[in-house]
């Protein structure tokens, strides 16, 4: 007697959201299962996976990740060489400069950056704010303008800009939008829900739900995607059904076991490794959670979550 | 569905004997139907309603467990699919692999690193659990018995991976009173290494060529009466490997097929097809998607940290929050001079704020609360992190005589507590911190 | 004449205007000439928003024209055609306009901007949308004089406003030096009245782009910008026919006009103000717009960091001490014509004609007025006085109603810090947190001492005691909804507390009250309103509605809930309950434990364990966590019979509820003393033998009730 299943198909699916432009947009969502549960139905669009650099530039990247960028002097030539790595499907622009508590780099000169890469690449390109709500409300509303027609992802309004971001980049400059907020499928929601009633199209939203690196409080990091997808699929919950983009370098490149040199913990080897494997591994943990997209830093760690997911799909 | 702690203390004695260890037959029944207790711990149960409680309370998905001793571990037992719906009860193990193919040096080499990763995180000990011991059969059985041996002397858990009876039988009576696991049970030999494991009560592991046939040899075991046994997810490919993983878990528990209802193996050894990183990941995907035992091909710390720190998160009880060591925290290279900061013990708001602080670069010595583990405000509204608990903690841990600094830094969201604390803690310089961790940094540069 | 016939009269002389000029135009150019505003995408905006349809051309354009006269300009006395009339004006000055701009011409030399392109109106709409410029003043029209003018003007520009200009205000506005321009948002459009057409053409451009609506879609349109663009009209008389036309078209679209020409008045829509220094206010009360505050205006900081503080004695300026003279502090719900904004109010000496260290009275009350602020909210923002008045730096506040210590430091005093001050703080806290329900707030501050004892006994006290008994007074039956809280969801993830009048959240911190003005403040917020139309069972208190709310914000995980039982689907308990109770089978009757208590029950569970059993959000039978107030409710338990059931509680817990709990169980069953017959840990701590001993002793009715199971 064979093993037979009951099917964990759902009748409501993830929206799908395009982003980029021409040949080299890419479609997130679409999914009507849990995360690579192609057994009970066909998962159309797989995950995708992102690139990240900085406005740093070479200056703000680890060693082991400056030698894959050798030869490259600008942001630019960062970016022309990080669509070239096998995997990429996006590329992320990170403005962590803009933050005022950090460089404090004036917003012109962010956007200026912004609009380089733009024209240096073809890919669909996200652009992510400083962290920083106040200066985000600004450099997200430029950076929406300065990409207009880029079909771009503004990551990301939060409760406290969103109006700003959302009419920005959602309502005067049809970019996609995405909600960040912090680990709570209320406060998911919340955002969710707010940003549609001022008027920016559900179809043209992704949610950052929140992230961490695995072992540093990453159990709400689970319990958040989990709930998300499972409300969104079992539930019907329209509000939720908003595909999950989530940044994974930059909180993984931040963490001790990615950081500490090898001289001061010998024991635990090679440091390239380790940030390597700390990212992959943060990085499977959110897609098996139920992640559309990760945004990740090292090429390697691109081609590995890549390869994982052509094995899955 | 479970039942409910009521409707067992219906069919309770009532006599409140105490002989159970509980000191109520309505303690005792909560206790049974929250599964932390079993009911033949009551002498006075009819046998009638222990049947039929017995087949209501028992869990879909069984406890299987292996090792002895102190590296005695549960497999399975789990009830629901998702960590929010309850507690995950029975961590992922992991193993190395070490096979009779490789030469000497190269098995003493494993050995060697599986040594070599061992270490505490959040008061939980770190390391590889578990030996994979597999069998070539072109290297002879000698060689194996060595193997098996060596392996055994590592106090390590052991998985003989052996699909030939006769052989698995001889490393067994070397090493069966360690429990370990003997997986090479499939379609055409289940039968005599039923025998080969009854024989030296070890759990079997089971494997089939797909997931029919693997239900099909589960099936035919379970007539022979073997329950004590384990699966393999195979080795065919990555997506298999998932399907099984998966499907097997949730027809266990959403609809009670109690023949899925076994712990898993998955062989990324074998799946991996030797790209490390891509067994990074699959370590971290199948962690989180129902692995039981993860067999790998190396667990350096490079693998380790990460994983071990996902298992930690996902086997939390959603419900209580994690706790660190409340105690004296000297950050980048403090002395007794350097400043003070307290903040509570809830890990995630340790993890944090330590993390900033470290990235700040200022020496400063974190000291950390006993607030039941929960966040800042939440433990400041249960009163647990008021000015009469630092002070007293202060006074327990004799703060006074392990620093010399006298300025102290609190959390911004408990400013309120400033005035109050001067008073409690004379001699100390309050100083509020911002209201959240990211703009410590710029805090502390600026102290 | 009536105002439906002036409105006709200047459609009809603007209608012949168009006409003209674009037969002189054919006539000059021919019917193929293009025709178009520069810099937008969307042709004629207003005549493209209204209609759907794009002009290209002079033969188009004729064509268009004859549209506007067919479909929008109706002749009979009705509401809709002086409405549709007063649009079909504005695109007839649309249609003026465009004709400048022919052959690339450019009518326009800064500073007067005529045409704004569609870039200006993108960056304009973010703040727009945001608020952050909150409306949009077209003034038009001259001022008596060019001071009215420039004042006017000005007051906007510090309020964030935008401001356009059209008619002789501009020259009103530049014969006194003042500046203009977008970037500082005051943008002078044109000297011809037809000119205000291109502020109408940001308000329709807006809609198309911001409000995604369908051009051609005019109740859309309408709607859109009633509801989200808060602009209106500053129209200085005397005011010609054409004006009144435009007017009526503003008035269409959702823009009150504000005129100091008293010749027709519409409620809400065309308003007389005489005094043309106060069309601010004015303006701003009609279109309902709200400015956000930015900071507050005191010497001294004002930051959560000084919330802790404690003033000693010896650090003191002065001090009012409610516990020895007459103070209070209230928030008083009142007529908008009754409540200046920002008024602030001072009735009595102010602290610098005190001496060092002395002690005074003081009351202070919040007047707030708003169309969906309710006497209900009064306690809600009243209670969060303590932690504004605590924010600032040297100002130490305890209390609360009319039991509140204020201390002043020296430092503070020293750095200018008056009493005004406090109502500068009351008033921006009050203004930003409750935007929402709060138009309008001014602050009275009294420290006259005879005047604050008068107001104490005459004013507050009788609101506290009102307020209280309304608290009492509250009853299940008594309101139309419940209310939901999934504020600890983070914890416990399919946990839903349904608060209602007598049955506050089990944390013990949301009453119903809170919940509802929780609701009101933030609509999206983890408050949400539950209907209770469909009984299943009055006895234990099941509902449809209620079952379906939780099932929805339980995701799915619960799917029925009782109110009154703790047997039947009892409600289920998050993490953060203050008390747990649990049947204890031996008595019939129920434990209770708070949090507090460590040590064991008589159902032989401490709070610990009874907690670990009970919580997350999973329903336990026999088994409920709950506040500390719901004890003494009527709805305690109501289906199994009620408070009666109680057979032990802590000896701490005991006292905290002992008078309330002693008047439920006298109203519901006539027994004096009903704590009494409650054990505690100092009668018997686990044994039920010696509960039920002691229960029967002392002849507890709970021994008289049905079996509980």
């Amino acid at each position: 007697m064979p093993f037979t299943a009951k099917s964990g198909k759902f009748n409501a699916k993830i929206n799908t959201v395009a982003v980029g432009t021409g040949d080299a947009a890419i479609t997130l969502g679409g999914e009507n299962v849990f995360p690579f549960y192609t057994f009970d139905d066909a998962i159309e669009n797989a995950p995708k996976v992102g690139i990240e650099i900085t406005d740093g530039g070479m200056e703000s990247e680890p060693e082991c990740v400056q030698k894959l960028y050798e030869g490259c002097t600008t942001v630019v030539d960062m970016a022309k060489k990080a669509v070239t790595f096998e995997g990429v499907d996006f590329l992320s622009i990170r403005l962590e400069g803009g933050d005022p508590n950090g460089k404090n780099r004036p917003t012109e000169e962010l956007i200026q950056i912004v609009k380089e890469v733009a024209d240096a690449v073809d890919v669909p390109l996200v652009v992510c704010g400083c962290k920083n709500v106040e200066k985000d409300s600004e450099l997200l509303d430029k950076a929406a303008a300065a990409l207009e027609g880029k079909n771009a992802m503004i990551l990301a309004a939060k409760e406290e800009n969103y109006k700003t971001v959302g009419a920005s980049a959602g309502l005067a400059y049809k970019q996609v939008v995405g909600a960040e907020s912090a680990v709570d499928i209320n406060l998911a929601k919340q955002l969710n829900v707010l940003l549609t009633q001022l008027g920016v199209d559900s179809k043209t939203i992704v949610m950052n739900a929140g992230t961490a690196a695995v072992g540093y409080g990453f159990d709400y990091v689970i319990s958040t995607l989990d709930r998300v997808k499972a409300a969104a699929l079992s539930q019907g919950d329209t509000t939720l059904q908003m595909p999950i983009v989530t940044p994974v370098a930059s909180e993984t490149w931040t963490v001790k076991e990615s950081t500490a040199s090898e001289e001061d913990m010998p024991e635990w080897g090679d440091l390239e490794e380790r940030g390597i494997d700390m990212e992959v591994e943060t990085a499977a943990a959110v897609l098996a959670a139920g992640s559309d997209a990760v945004i990740l830093k090292h090429p390697e760690s691109v081609r590995t979550i890549k390869a994982m997911i052509t094995e899955l799909i | 569905m479970a039942l409910k702690g009521l409707d067992i203390f219906k069919l309770s004695p009532k006599k409140n004997c105490k002989e159970c260890g509980s000191p109520t037959c309505m303690a005792f029944s909560m206790k049974v139907a929250q599964g932390s207790v079993s009911i033949d711990k009551c002498p006075y149960f009819s046998e009638d309603a222990k049947a039929s409680l017995n087949e209501a309370t028992a869990p879909p998905m069984k406890t299987i467990k292996v090792g002895a001793g102190d590296h005695e571990y549960s497999l399975g037992g789990e009830t629901v699919l998702f960590r929010h719906e309850k507690t995950f009860v029975s961590r992922t193990r992991y193993a190395v692999t070490v096979c009779s193919c490789m030469d000497d040096a190269a098995i003493d080499a494993k050995l060697e690193e599986i040594k070599s990763v061992d270490y505490e995180r959040i008061g939980e000990r770190m390391f590889t659990e578990m030996i994979y011991v597999n069998y070539a059969a072109a290297a002879g059985k000698e060689k194996y018995l060595e193997l098996v041996k060596k392996a055994a002397a590592l106090d390590r858990v052991l998985i003989l991976g052996c699909d030939d009876p006769d052989v698995a039988a001889e490393a067994l009576a070397l090493v069966k009173d360690g429990k370990p696991i003997l997986n090479g049970a499939n379609a055409s030999n289940y039968e005599a290494m039923n025998k080969v494991a009854a024989d030296a009560k070890v759990t079997l592991g089971v494997s089939g060529s797909d997931i029919n046939e693997l239900y099909d040899t589960l099936a035919a075991l379970e007539k022979l009466g073997n329950k004590n046994l384990v699966f393999d997810c195979g080795v065919n490919s990555v997506k298999e490997a998932y399907q099984i993983a998966v499907q097997f878990r949730k027809a266990a528990i959403k609809d009670s097929n109690r023949t899925c209802g076994y712990p898993s193996i998955v062989r990324l050894d074998r799946l991996s097809g030797g790209d490390k990183h891509l067994q990074a990941a699959l370590l971290s995907l199948f962690t989180m998607k129902y692995g039981s035992i993860i067999v790998v091909d190396q667990m350096t710390y490079a693998e380790a940290n990460p994983v071990y720190g996902l298992r930690q998160n996902l086997f939390t009880d959603p419900q209580k929050p994690m706790k660190v060591e409340p105690g004296i925290y000297p950050l980048n290279g403090a002395d007794e001079n350097s400043v003070c900061l307290t903040t509570v013990d809830f890990a995630l708001t340790y993890f944090l704020v330590s993390g900033e602080l470290e990235r700040s670069g200022v020496p400063c010595n974190l000291i950390i609360n006993d607030a039941g583990g929960l966040s800042v405000l939440t433990s400041w509204a249960a009163g647990k992190f008021s000015a009469g608990t630092i002070a007293k903690f202060f006074e327990e841990q004799q703060i006074e005589s392990k620093v010399k600094s006298r300025k102290l830094v609190i959390p911004g969201k408990v400013a309120v507590l400033k005035g109050e604390l001067e008073a409690k803690l004379p001699g100390w310089e309050i100083i509020i911190a911002p209201r959240e961790a990211v703009q410590l940094v710029k805090f502390m540069k600026e102290l | 004449m009536t105002l439906f016939d002036i409105i006709y009269s200047g459609n009809d002389e603007l209608f012949a205007r168009a006409d003209k000029a674009i037969n002189d135009a054919i006539a000059q150019y021919g019917e193929d000439k293009a025709v178009a505003f520069p810099d937008t995408a969307y042709s004629l905006p207003c005549y493209y928003g209204v209609t759907g349809q794009k002009v290209g051309n002079l033969g188009e354009l004729k064509a268009a024209l004859a549209n506007v006269k067919e479909t929008l300009m109706g002749r009979k006395p009705r509401l809709n055609d002086v409405f549709n009339s007063g649009i079909a004006s504005a695109l007839c000055a649309e249609f003026l306009e465009a004709l400048k701009y022919l052959d690339g011409a450019t009518p326009y030399e800064l500073p007067r901007y005529g045409h704004l392109s569609d870039a200006m109106i993108r960056e304009l709409g973010v703040p727009l949308v945001t608020g952050d410029i909150p409306g949009v003043a077209a003034i038009i029209g001259t001022a008596p004089t060019a001071q009215d003018a420039v004042d006017l003007v000005k007051s906007y520009q510090a309020q964030g406003i935008l401001v356009t200009l059209t008619g002789g205000v501009i020259d009103q506005c530049e014969s006194l030096g003042l500046k203009t321009g977008f970037n500082i948002r005051v943008i002078p459009l044109g000297d011809e009245m037809q000119s205000v057409i291109h502020v109408v053409s940001v308000a329709v451009r807006a809609a198309l782009i911001f409000g995604n609506i369908t051009p051609g879609d005019l109740p859309g349109l309408e709607k859109y910008t009633m509801d989200r663009v808060f602009a209106f009209v500053n129209a200085y008389g005397p005011l010609t026919d054409e004006i009144f036309a435009y007017g009526g078209g503003a008035i269409a679209l959702g823009f009150p006009v504000i005129t100091n020409e008293d010749r027709y008045r519409v409620p809400k829509s065309l308003i007389y103000q005489e005094d043309v220094s106060k069309f601010n206010a004015t303006s701003l009360e009609a279109r309902d717009i709200k400015l956000k505050i930015t900071n507050i205006d005191i010497p001294v900081a004002f930051a959560s960091a000084f919330e802790g503080e404690i003033i000693r004695r010896g650090d003191m300026q002065v001090e009012f001490d409610g516990s020895r003279v007459d103070c209070f502090e209230l928030v008083h719900n009142k007529d908008a014509s009754e409540v200046e904004d920002h008024k602030i109010e001072l009735i009595g000496p102010d602290i610098d004609t005190f001496e060092v260290g002395s002690k005074h009275s003081i009351g202070y009350i919040v007047e707030v007025a708003g169309k969906s602020m309710q006497a209900d909210f009064e306690p809600v923002f009243e209670r969060k006085f303590h932690s504004y008045l605590n924010c600032i730096e040297g100002l130490m506040h305890t209390g609360q109603r009319d039991m509140i210590r204020i201390r002043i430091s020296k430092d503070t005093f020293n750095a200018g810090f008056r009493v005004k001050h406090l109502g500068e703080v009351l008033y921006a806290k009050v203004k930003s947190e409750f935007a929402a329900v709060v138009d309008k707030c001014q602050v009275k501050i009294i420290t006259d001492p005879e005047m604050c004892t008068k107001l104490r006994h005459e004013l507050a006290i009788p609101m506290f005691d009102k307020r209280d008994e309304r608290l009492t007074t509250l009853t299940d039956e008594g309101v139309d909804v419940y209310y939901s809280c999934i504020m600890c969801q983070a914890f416990s993830p399919s946990h839903v507390c349904v608060v209602t009048p007598e049955r506050l959240g089990l944390c013990g911190a949301v009453s119903w009250l809170d919940a509802k003005a929780t609701n009101e403040l933030d609509p999206q917020g983890p408050c949400q309103v539950i209907t209770k139309e469909k009984v299943i069972d009055e006895r234990i208190g099941e509902y449809e509605d209620v079952n379906d709310a939780v099932r929805k914000f339980s995701q799915g995980a619960l799917e029925d809930v009782s109110l009154y039982s703790i047997i039947e689907k009892p409600m289920t308990s998050c993490g953060c309950f203050e008390c747990i109770c649990g049947i204890e089978p031996l008595s019939n009757g129920v434990c209770i434990a708070n949090r507090e208590y460590a040590g064991m029950t008589p159902i032989g569970m401490t709070f610990s364990e009874l907690a670990s059993m009970t919580g997350g959000g999973v329903q336990t039978p026999g088994f409920m966590g709950h506040g500390k107030h719901f004890i003494s409710s009527k709805k305690f338990m109501k289906a199994e019979g009620g408070i009666a059931r109680i057979v032990w509680m802590p000896k701490d817990l005991k006292d905290q509820v002992a008078e309330r709990l002693n008047e439920t169980a006298k109203e519901l069953y006539g027994i004096d003393n009903f704590v009494d017959m409650i054990a505690d840990e100092t009668v018997v701590t686990e044994d039920p033998e010696a509960l039920l001993e002691f229960l029967t002793e002392k002849g507890h009715p709970a021994l008289e009730m049905e079996p509980m199971m």
